[in-house]
């Protein structure tokens, strides 16, 4: 019997449904009922919407049992309750209502929507929490909300959605996941990934392998009282992920989702055009002499002939019911995710299935099992070469055949347009095939003879693999048509398990002492290996990476591909969580955590929590403030680890170098690259959190505001020690990291009438993030980037002050070599008497810059007119600094030299000194303008639609929809990613502002910026979708 | 009921194994399974490994063409060239920014040779225990002041503990480092290793081109006079950390110059199975790599992509590859000949870039100053070493798959065919006048010139520009599976880069006669072994012909009868033009300055043949190269002092 089933029916609310709840909820209801012996009455009633409708399916429950019914087509219902009972009435995006029986046998219940969400069951691991009584942090999102955006996976469906949730892309390809920051970054190079838990199970896959389609809701807790019951791994917050189920009595439900639309270029890169470039190149004056493959005359659109249009489209469908004592779901997913840069593609075949089965009055055992198989394709196919070729060279010979190369001055380039690649349908492949699967099993057993105690074990069984497969054909993607032909193969395993026992005990004492107590001991363990081979020059094309023995050429598996990773992790975990009468409440943690991760001795570290709620608005002084609905303080400190270091970075370890002594002698050295450390302790963080949760003017505006302090202490870090001590690293507990942060939330119900509403919902965050200390008596470590008192992610670089024009003092002094029209940056060195600059601009002049937005959050907007609704769903950030590798030396596409083709930027002449970009062919470093680096730095501030929809949903009480038996039909339309405003990265280039690489990807040179910081570089380009889309339930 | 049962059944099966696996401890133990511990190094097997990985640290100094521009860009034997950047710019000294801790690049030796330093502390502190033999524990020590040679040289001196005591293999993760004087280091550094490497090493290489007895001699009479002309200091060069020029075992230099050359002389009476190449072509020649000259080379191979430490197919520009030979190659893919024979339509690519040591993957970093043609090389026709350094004449490669088909024309519109001369850097300045046509274009596309009846274009001496420049055949690529094709000229280098050769104990054994020291032979007679040698051929290498001469005697006559200093460095430069030996020849001699000073080359356009005369500003202290800033960076403590002065 489903207890509480208050949902959400459309965008702006939040679900509140959570199995868990329900589990848990149903177990203590059960045994209070079969204590209490008392006689039985009769009830019909029936359940009315605000336009005294009849409510169908929704859900009539005796307090307290797991007594229960559905309301039927008219809304009726007939219950047989004991005498004096409550019912609790609760149907999705209503309200739930508690009504006294009293004498009654007919009752009426009329409800209203709930706007408020109050009243929602969030989970909060290993158990769940009534919203109400929540004295964590913790945001939750149902899944229905969660889909407004139609995505691969809920990280990018997640992707503004929340506050203090700050989710980038890292890649625009097909099926690619998103970073997800909760509360900023903690650690230098330990992981800064929260933990994800799939079904109370700690996930051990990627969240490219979860369905959003079978999600039922989201629950990320974010402060360290919340998730210190996650002990040693709770430190990057929790994301936890409850999958569908069926309900109690609930008839089997058939229902059908789906989407399907185009995929097009949002912006193509900006390269310069024919005109454009012979003028830049004229003006650099380097390369007199055209290639080849180029004439002055010719003005070749490269990005024209290589974009495709892809496509996405899901496919879902879904069975769940529920009998007198289980309840059951399955599922079944398709998703396509074809990208725009030929072959790219992301398919997902899911499947779901749960299963909960009572056994007797005592036992209940079930289990939820998600699988899926998916492939990824074409990530082989880079963009840069197509964006670094001339516009000046014709695709074609004089004779018209296409060219195979492109001979620009200094570099011959293969050309790989989309008929390029379209023709060499099995010739050119990378393609990755997961299969994973991820199972929780339980058990749950009420203790007889004492109320309220269960016990209850949790097995997660999950396993993951994948096999990697690349075939290069001879000569394909060089320039020289005898490159011999490439095949590599890898795969990789996972296996993980986790054994929980968990003590529950849940009484109420007195009507408003309400306990819930939970013990837990847990083992865990997770074994990983990888391996990998490949082989030059297959005998046949045909055999593709299928047989690496039909090789004529070298045949390789190289030490350092092959990898094994064991680790274990043991727990115990006790909590209290304690409320009186709804008004004041107080939670309490101590979970210690052992980690095989760590040195002996060092393995074991104990974290407590604590935190306070109280609810104002329930006391009396407030009843007379009608206004104010609701009012609760919450107040929180707990302490949680990241033990997120690879397994064995306490033993240190050797590096290999391979080397030919001549053609006879092949050997592989060893030398001492990091040094073992015996004393390498857990990193820990301390985290104050103090938030109000607000329901205001009838709860028509809900919301909350958090504050927080995060201290992060002993941080796991791989010190780099100098060249002189021989050894390249070592890991230690060095240093101290601050996050600060506010978080507000916002959503209100701003106009409603008859046919027409309209909500709204925003969030905004904003995290300061700070290097407390490092090593001891060291406050900067440039190498790494790392400056005490400022970010982690900060650039470390010369300062950008514009170009150097004619006249302008000193350039002599100052950039000796150097000409007119070069990039001018900060000096701050000293001056003599007369103001002259003592030296010439160098290392010493570089600044730290500051990466970090001012703030930045999300927003969601539906209007609803009878039938049709409208939502918008957007993000936006302020401030902080945009890195684009596409203008900056390490993308070698803004050489200003007319070597290859070049972004398009306003630069420096005799006739155009305002001009922001160096002038063409002036003082280099590399083949770079010098400090071109500093040309990639943009103010990161945007506001993005992300999704607007318009929808509608068919009567369901119409003639034709009861007859052919569907009880909900909507159609929808939907446009994602339309445009961008107020952003002055999008303003010169056109391009999306956000984020599609990490730091060390899509570059030219990949050592220039720090792999942590995210970038625009030659990734697949953003796109605009346009997605039309049908959910229909029978 | 039944099946009720038989689920209760199941489910406390379930529950206890729940309970049972509540024991399991172990969870918390680890042991790796695909990684090697640092204890693995003290086994026998491990120790092997380090010494491997010995020999493969080479690579991160030699053939990386960053590292080679420190040794080269600023002498006279190099200039930086048109695409140069800023890495290149500063090291030419010559008004294009100063040379700091950031843009010299002799960072790429300061961090590979400690952890290598560390490697041979460690194998020499674990060898007698893992019961290592003394021949490959020498290995060890040969690479350790193998390297802490390098280091002094370079950067003055340099730490010999490294954190765990001196010359002990570090364990501490420390993150100060104090510096040891210059002759700390060749006292207990240097010369002790090297000797007992001497008494250790075997006369044979282990395997193909492992340490050897020769070699260390070699390094050790190198070591000597190095460090004889540090503690005579004729031009008042400083160093750093400051300390006087007195050798802590009280030795004179004029001691050393005299051990340097006892040692070389060593060497030379008894090489082992090293000898001297018939010509000096073959010495150079691909296809005779490792050849009984050679004593020490960073290798790379053809055949393993995993052991040759870099893609076969497309190198980077990073270590380990061997790309130094790419920075002095010009861009020669430039140069068009015509399908008309009627007008110059300059539409066919008549040299590709082509896997073969003449030509190679053009980076345009580092340019020949044109004295190196006019004064070094001034004798091309007994002297065989220019033609055996350079490539002077490039080749119609049309014939190579793919094919360019149809007739080809060239200079004066007269018909070519694959394998004749497109261009020719010629040897001297000709008789009758170059004409240049206008626009460039018309020249080959680079500006080049014609002479009546011939049908290549020519490019004399004084022409050679930083964009125009006869390339380094030396060090230019080979392989054998180009097949029919141009193979695959952007990958590193398959071949070894040579380190350590015979040849130059003749040259440390004359240069410390020349600075006092006797014994056998004179330093006139040393250098003639080797002049000898260079007059004999074999093959015009440029000319593409069998040559078969024996100028020898015309060699030794035109050797002066009194040699100094400075003719011993002209003659290193001829022996040994371009492959990293010439930044180091001249501080240790201390004639930077004087032989550098200014150099004549064109400009940076195809028309620009001018010659120009350059003055470089070397001073005193650019006699030490800059501690890298990553050093300095990762240092904790007084970082100010730790830098060489000046930078």
């Amino acid at each position: 019997m489903d207890l509480r089933s208050a949902r959400i029916n459309g965008p702006g609310k939040k679900k509140s449904v959570k199995w868990f709840a329900q589990i848990w909820a149903m177990l203590l209801f059960t045994f209070v009922s079969f204590l209490s012996e008392a006689q039985t009455v009769n009830i019909t009633g029936v359940v009315l919407d605000e336009e005294e409708m009849g409510l169908p399916g929704a859900s009539v429950q005796e307090k307290g049992t797991t007594n229960g019914v559905v309301t039927g087509l008219d809304g009726d219902f007939s219950i047989s309750v004991q005498s004096g009972a409550t019912l609790v009435v609760s149907y999705i995006g209503f309200a739930t209502q508690e009504i006294l029986v009293g004498n009654r046998s007919s009752i009426t219940v009329n409800m209203s929507a709930d706007v408020s969400s109050l009243d929602e069951v969030v989970v909060v691991g290993y158990g769940t929490m009534r919203q109400e009584a929540v004295t964590g942090s913790v945001a939750s999102i149902g899944g229905d909300v969660m889909r407004e955006v139609p995505s691969a996976n809920i990280s990018q469906a997640l992707q503004g959605r929340l506050p203090g949730v700050d989710i980038s892309q890292t890649s625009s390809q097909p099926g690619a996941t998103m970073q997800i920051r909760i509360r900023g970054n903690r650690s230098l190079t330990a992981s800064n990934d929260p933990l994800i838990v799939l079904n109370g199970i700690p996930f051990a896959g990627s969240i490219a392998d979860i369905n959003p389609e079978d999600i039922d809701s989201i629950d990320i807790l974010k402060d360290a009282s919340a998730t210190a019951i996650y002990g040693s791994r709770g430190a990057n917050g929790v994301v936890l992920v409850t999958t569908k189920k069926g309900f109690k009595g609930q008839k089997a439900k058939v229902s059908y989702s789906g989407f399907h639309g185009p995929r097009t270029v949002f912006s193509p890169y900006p390269m310069m055009d024919g005109p454009e470039f012979l003028a830049m190149r004229e003006a650099a004056g380097l390369f007199e002499s055209p290639g080849a493959s180029e004439s002055n005359d010719v003005n070749t659109d490269w990005q024209g002939l290589f974009y495709q249009t892809g496509t996405m489209s899901s496919h879902d469908v879904n069975v769940s019911g529920g009998g007198e004592k289980s309840t059951y779901s399955f599922g079944l997913g398709y998703y396509h995710d074809e990208g725009v840069v030929p072959t790219q593609q992301f398919d997902r075949i899911s499947m779901r299935a749960a299963v909960d089965q009572e056994i007797g009055n005592h036992l209940r055992i079930g289990f939820n099992s998600n699988s899926n198989f998916n492939t990824t394709q074409g990530s082989q196919v880079g963009s840069y070469g197509i964006l670094s070729l001339s516009p000046l060279a014709s695709p074609f010979n004089p004779d018209g055949s296409r060219r195979r190369n492109i001979s620009m001055p200094m570099d011959d380039v293969w050309v790989g347009t989309r008929d390029v690649l379209n023709e060499l349908d099995g010739q050119w492949l990378n393609e990755n095939r997961t299969y994973a699967t991820y199972n929780a099993l339980y058990a749950e057993l009420k203790i007889p003879g004492i109320e309220g105690l269960k016990y209850r074990a949790n097995l997660g069984l999950d396993y993951r693999q994948t096999n990697n497969g690349e075939f290069t054909a001879r000569g394909v993607n060089s320039p020289n048509p005898d490159t011999e032909s490439f095949a590599a193969v890898g795969n990789s395993h996972n296996f993980h398990w986790i054994m929980e026992n968990l003590i529950t005990y849940d009484r109420i004492f007195a009507d408003k002492h309400i306990v819930n107590v939970t013990a837990l001991y847990a083992n865990e363990q997770n074994k990983f290996y990888s391996s990998r081979m490949w082989a030059r020059d297959i005998a046949a094309d045909q055999f593709q990476f299928y047989n690496l023995g039909n090789s004529d050429g070298e045949i390789q598996i190289n030490p350092n591909d092959q990898n094994y990773q064991l680790w274990g992790l043991s727990s115990l975990m006790g909590r209290v969580m304690y409320s009186y009468d709804d008004k004041y409440m107080i939670s309490a943690t101590l979970r210690s955590d052992g980690s095989s991760r760590l040195a002996p001795g060092y393995k074991w570290h104990t974290y407590p929590a604590v935190s306070v709620g109280w609810n104002l608005g329930k006391e009396s002084f407030m009843n007379n403030v009608s206004q104010v609905d609701m009012l609760k303080l919450r107040l929180g400190y707990g302490q949680t680890s990241n033990q997120a270091i690879a397994p064995y970075a306490t033993l240190g370890g050797l590096g290999i170098r391979p080397y030919n002594f001549g053609n006879d002698a092949l050997l592989t050295g060893y030398f001492v690259n990091s040094l073992p450390n015996p004393n390498l302790g857990w990193e820990y963080s301390e985290t104050y959190n103090v938030g109000v949760d607000f329901g205001l003017f009838n709860n028509r505006l809900t919301g909350s505001l958090e504050y927080y302090i995060t201290n992060t202490k002993d941080i796991l870090l791989g010190v780099n020690l100098p060249a002189t001590s021989g050894v390249g690293s070592y890991t230690a507990n060095i240093g101290e990291t601050q996050n600060k942060g506010v978080e507000l939330a916002l959503n209100g119900l701003i106009f409603e009438n008859n046919d027409w509403s309209w909500e709204a919902g925003v969030n905004i965050y904003a995290n300061r993030n700070q290097l407390v200390s490092l090593a001891s008596g060291q406050d900067r470590d440039e190498g790494n980037w790392w400056f005490v008192g400022h970010p982690i992610d900060v650039i470390f670089d010369h300062q950008y002050v514009g170009l150097w024009q004619e006249g302008d003092a000193h350039r002599d002094i100052l950039e000796p070599g150097g000409n007119v029209g070069m990039i001018k940056v900060k000096y701050t060195g000293d001056f003599d008497d007369e103001g002259v600059p003592t030296r010439a601009i160098g290392p010493d002049d570089r600044q730290i810059l500051d990466l970090q937005p001012n703030f930045m959050g999300g927003f969601n907007t539906r209007v609803a007119y009878k039938n049709f609704d409208l939502s918008i769903i957007g993000t936006f950030k302020s401030g902080g600094v945009l890195i684009s590798t596409l203008h900056s030396s390490s993308g070698y596409l803004n050489l200003m030299s007319g070597r290859r083709n070049n972004v398009s930027v306003d630069y420096w002449t005799p006739e155009n000194t305002e001009a922001r970009y160096p002038a063409p062919g002036g003082l280099a470093s590399g083949d770079n303008p010098k400090y071109g680096s500093t040309l990639g730095y943009f103010d990161a501030s945007y506001l993005k639609i992300r999704t607007m929809t318009l929808g509608y949903n068919f009567d369901n009480a119409s003639k034709w929809m009861t007859k052919s038996g569907m009880s909900r039909l909507r159609v929808y339309g939907a446009v994602q990613n339309p445009f961008v405003l107020f952003s002055p990265f999008n303003r010169e280039t056109g391009l999306d502002p956000e984020t599609n690489s990490f730091g060390d990807q899509n570059a030219a040179i990949t050592d220039a910026i720090p792999s942590r910081l995210l970038t625009i570089g030659t990734n697949s380009p953003a796109t605009r979708n346009f997605i039309i889309g049908l959910n229909l339930t029978f | 009921m039944k099946n009720i049962q038989l689920y209760l059944k199941s489910i406390k099966v379930f529950l206890l194994t729940g309970l049972l696996l509540v024991s399991c401890t172990d969870i918390l133990e680890e042991q790796p399974r695909s990684i090697f511990e640092p204890g693995f190094f003290q086994t026998e097997e491990g120790i092997f490994g380090g010494i491997t990985s010995m020999y493969a640290h080479l690579r991160y100094i030699y053939g990386q063409a960053y590292y080679y521009n420190t040794t080269l860009t600023g002498t006279d034997e190099a200039t930086y060239a048109q695409s140069a950047d800023q890495n290149f710019l500063v090291m030419d000294l010559s008004g294009q920014g100063d040379i700091d801790p950031n843009n010299s690049r002799a960072d790429a030796l300061w961090g590979a040779a400690f952890s290598n330093i560390n490697t041979a502390n460690g194998i020499i502190e674990f060898a007698p225990e893992a019961g290592v033999s003394e021949a490959l524990v020498a290995e060890a020590r040969f690479f350790r002041a193998f390297d802490y040679f390098l280091l002094v040289q370079t950067f003055g001196g340099v730490p010999l503990d490294l954190g765990s005591g001196e010359l002990a293999f570090n364990i501490e993760p420390s993150r100060t480092s104090v510096r040891n004087t210059v002759p700390e280091v060749y006292t207990r550094g240097v010369f002790p290793d090297m000797l007992q490497a001497i008494d250790d090493l075997p006369s044979v290489p282990r395997l193909t081109g492992t340490a050897t007895k020769t070699l260390a001699r070699l390094y050790l009479a190198k070591a000597y006079l190095t460090y004889a002309w540090w503690l005579d200091n004729p031009n008042n060069i400083p160093t750093y950390p400051e300390t006087p020029r007195q050798d802590p075992d009280g030795n004179s230099a004029q001691w050393y110059y005299q051990e340097a050359y006892n040692i070389a002389m060593d060497a030379i009476n008894d090489p082992g199975p090293f000898s001297l190449q018939e010509t000096f072509y073959d010495v150079n020649l691909a296809q005779n790599d490792r050849n009984s000259e050679l004593l020490l080379y960073a290798d790379h191979t053809e055949d393993s992509e995993f052991y040759n430490g870099g893609s076969l197919v497309w190198g980077n520009g990073a270590a380990p590859d061997n790309f130094a030979g790419w920075m002095m190659t010009w861009n020669y893919t430039v140069l068009r000949s015509s399908s008309s024979s009627s007008e110059w339509v300059g539409n066919i690519e008549s040299v590709r870039r082509e896997a073969i040591q003449a030509t190679g993957r053009p980076w345009t970093r580092m340019a020949p100053p044109i004295g190196v043609i006019t004064n070094t090389f001034a004798d091309k026709t007994n002297d065989s070493r220019y033609d055996g350094t350079f490539t002077t004449v490039y080749r119609a490669n049309n014939d190579r798959t793919p094919l360019i088909s149809g007739p080809m024309y060239n200079a004066n519109l007269m018909e070519v065919q694959a394998g004749d001369a497109i261009l020719t850097f010629l040897d001297e300045e000709p008789d009758q006048a170059i004409n240049y046509p206008s626009p460039s274009s018309l020249g080959g596309n680079i500006g080049a010139g014609i002479l009546p009846g011939r049908s290549d274009f020519v490019i004399s001496p004084s022409g050679i520009s930083r964009i125009v420049h006869p390339g380094l055949w030396k060090l230019g690529p080979y392989r054998t599976d180009s097949g029919s094709g141009l193979g695959e000229p952007n990958a590193g280098s398959t071949r070894p880069f040579n380190i350590a050769k015979l040849s130059e104990l003749y040259f440390i054994a004359a240069e410390a006669a020349v600075q006092g020291a006797t014994g056998s032979m004179s330093a006139r007679e040393l250098i003639n072994v080797i002049r000898a040698r260079a007059g004999v051929w074999r093959w015009n290498n440029n000319g593409n012909e069998e040559k078969i001469e024996d100028n020898s005697a015309e060699m030794i006559a035109a050797t002066p009868a009194e040699i100094d200093v400075n003719y011993i460095l002209a003659e290193r430069s001829r022996e040994y033009y371009g492959e990293g030996y010439r930044w180091y020849d001249l501080i240790r001699t201390q004639k930077w300055e004087e032989l550098a000073g200014t150099y004549q080359i064109g400009g940076m356009s195809y028309s620009d043949r001018t010659p120009q005369t350059v003055t470089r500003n070397i001073q005193p202290f650019h006699y030490l190269r800059p501690i890298p800033q990553g050093q300095i960076d990762a240092m904790e403590g007084d970082r100010a002092i730790y830098q060489n002065p000046g930078y």
